[in-house]
């Protein structure tokens, strides 16, 4: 990359900065008023108790109720906020370890098969253009008790209702949206709820990791396969040694990407399970919006932008060497 | 495919794959199958065959009487004009950033990356108040407008990191010869740069046009029922507790198809847009 640093790139021929900034200006006027101005106003008015209805207004000191930390206090004491802190480590946990682990297998399978990789590549890729709002509503008709797929094909092997209990596992077959059974781990219970949620989400991003894993598959020199097969070594041995970790650094923005998505999911629990029952899969992002929007008579859009900080500061932190591999990757 | 592999061995691959697309299939079959289909017949099962009759009348149900048909048309217009604006003023920006040296640049493009990570949720709340005090809150086009410009300022990030990668190849010689030519930058970023980054800036209005016409948070908190997109039309019938399942149907594959033809149509350009870094 030496040859193309910032400065070998960047030449100011018959302009100056001037020139470059009537380029930008634009992108910095919208860029200002509608992204950085907004995120300052989260930062500062979640000091401040307001609500939509009364909002907090910069250039009107009659708006002004100081709150100091009591926002973040108010939410970081409440039990419902730590209800869904654990529901969005679910997802934070299920979601990509479960949609990495298809795209691996489901990329590796199609690039050994050869004939058929296309058709098959295909049925995994389009869900992806697929909105998640969509895809919930898809599948919520999958899971629908009465005339789902999912419970018309239980009821064919007359497990239609079956609860089974295995230590501290509780399922109950059928209900899928409303109460599917829990997990008691100790003190924390996981409500099942949460990964009939996942599952539409895992159904419409796995095509990436696909796309993405694939594009590393044919990144990596056939010689180092046939070193492999010629020193006697299996198929899954060459997948284990040789191919996955080639594919290391696929794998590790497609987890990212994966996480990324999963600590700020809002669309598919909104339109399969609305964050219930009661709050079972109630995860950050749908509190944030209901504290904020569906509960207009309490002033909480103050704790609402306090939970938007939280899960900004959460993000930018976990995600930082991203960040920076990403800037690193900088045109120009 | 570099390595050719006889069907005998790789049968149990098959078998698999066979099985996990068949799992994938099952929502899109459900979907269509309910779409076409009376409420009564689906009611008993959509895989029934027996006695099935198909219609279009879900479709109309869901376009008319639905009002998903108006949804549908604000989901064009603030698709259609949140991509041109992003490109628009996402190219300018990009041109600099990978040609032009100036104050504030490192610190401009930090930002604009940083969206790429930030979650929505950051700006998502004093909008609403921000819309009210900028006259965006109500009135025949103002909402739109709103909403096209927070489109475009929250993809300007992705914008400038994928159509500035593009113009990055664009052989530094080639500008030069440009401007030794006499020619302003913006004749060399038009008839110079802009052709020979056409690619990507196709893939990125593709992406964009389907991250902005599936985005159900932002049209869900800052627009009315007159404006709303598609995708909250469809998510308020979802909630409703309703049983239309037949209405829901047909809107959701109205909602698929745009999406959908523009990435079958120019499957290359967004696979290749994909390839260029992270995804929203």
């Amino acid at each position: 990359m030496a040859a193309s640093t910032p400065e070998a790139r960047s030449t100011t021929h018959g302009g100056g900065w001037r020139v470059a900034w009537l380029f930008v200006l634009p992108a910095l006027l919208v860029f200002a008023l509608f992204y950085l101005w907004p995120a300052i106003n989260t930062i500062v008015s979640s000091l401040f108790t307001w609500s939509i209805l009364r909002p907090w207004q910069a250039h009107d000191p009659a708006t002004w109720r100081y709150a100091g930390l009591d926002n973040y206090v108010a939410v970081l004491t409440e039990a419902r906020f730590w209800n869904a802190a654990l529901n969005t480590l679910i997802w934070l946990v299920v979601f990509p370890l479960l949609a990495t682990f298809l795209s691996l297998l489901i990329a590796l399978l199609i690039w050994e098969i050869g004939r058929g990789a296309r058709l098959f590549r295909t049925i995994f890729v389009l869900p992806m253009t697929v909105s998640l709002t969509a895809a919930g509503v898809l599948w919520a008709l999958v899971f629908n008790p009465q005339f789902g797929v999912l419970s018309a094909a239980l009821g064919a092997v007359g497990l239609s209702g079956a609860e089974v209990d295995v230590g501290p596992l509780h399922v109950r077959l059928g209900d899928w949206l409303s109460n599917p059974g829990s997990l008691a781990l100790g003190p924390v219970t996981i409500n099942l709820v949460n990964l009939t949620a996942i599952l539409p989400a895992v159904w419409a991003l796995t095509g990436f990791g696909v796309i993405s894993l694939t594009a590393g598959l044919t990144a990596i020199s056939p010689e180092l396969i046939e070193a492999a097969t010629v020193e006697g070594a299996g198929r899954y041995r060459i997948a284990r040694d040789v191919v996955i970790p080639q594919l290391r650094g696929a794998l590790i923005i497609v987890g990212v990407v994966f996480v990324i998505y999963a600590l700020r999911t809002f669309d598919v629990v909104w339109v399969t399970t609305q964050g219930g029952p009661g709050t079972d899969s109630e995860v950050i992002a749908v509190l944030l919006w209901r504290k904020a929007l569906a509960f207009f008579d309490t002033p909480a859009a103050g704790e609402a932008t306090a939970i938007a900080v939280l899960l900004s500061a959460v993000m930018v932190i976990g995600a930082y060497p991203y960040l920076r591999s990403l800037l690193r990757e900088a045109p120009g | 495919m570099s390595r050719a592999r006889s069907i005998g061995s790789t049968w149990w691959m098959y078998g698999l794959l066979t099985v996990l697309a068949a799992l994938w299939m099952v929502p899109v079959v459900t979907v269509i199958m309910s779409a076409v289909r009376p409420l009564g017949e689906i009611r008993d099962g959509w895989w029934n065959l027996a006695g099935a009759t198909f219609t279009l009348d879900n479709f109309f149900g869901a376009w008319n009487e639905a009002d998903l048909g108006s949804k549908a048309l604000n989901s064009l217009i603030i698709t259609s004009f949140s991509v041109v604006a992003t490109v628009a003023i996402g190219a300018l920006a990009s041109y600099a950033f990978v040609r032009l040296r100036f104050h504030g640049r490192g610190l401009i493009y930090f930002l604009l990356i940083s969206t790429m990570i930030v979650p929505v949720q950051i700006i998502l709340i004093p909008l609403l108040p921000w819309f009210r005090t900028l006259g965006f809150a109500e009135g025949t086009w103002q909402p739109f407008m709103g909403m096209v410009l927070v489109h475009a300022a929250f993809g300007l990030g992705w914008a400038v990191f994928m159509m500035g990668s593009f113009m990055a190849s664009v052989p530094v010689e080639l500008t030069e010869a440009g401007q030794i030519d006499g020619a302003g930058h913006f004749d060399v970023f038009r008839r110079i740069v802009l052709p020979l980054a056409l690619p990507g800036i196709v893939s990125f209005a593709i992406i964009d046009f389907v991250f902005v016409w599936n985005d159900l948070l932002l049209g869900l908190t800052l627009l009315d029922a007159d404006h709303a997109p598609l995708t909250v039309g469809i998510a308020n019938l979802q909630s409703a507790h309703l049983a239309q399942q037949d209405v829901i149907s047909a809107g959701a594959l109205l909602a698929i198809l745009p999406p959908l033809a523009l990435f079958v149509a120019l499957n290359r350009y967004y696979v290749r847009g994909l390839f260029s870094g992270g995804v929203k």
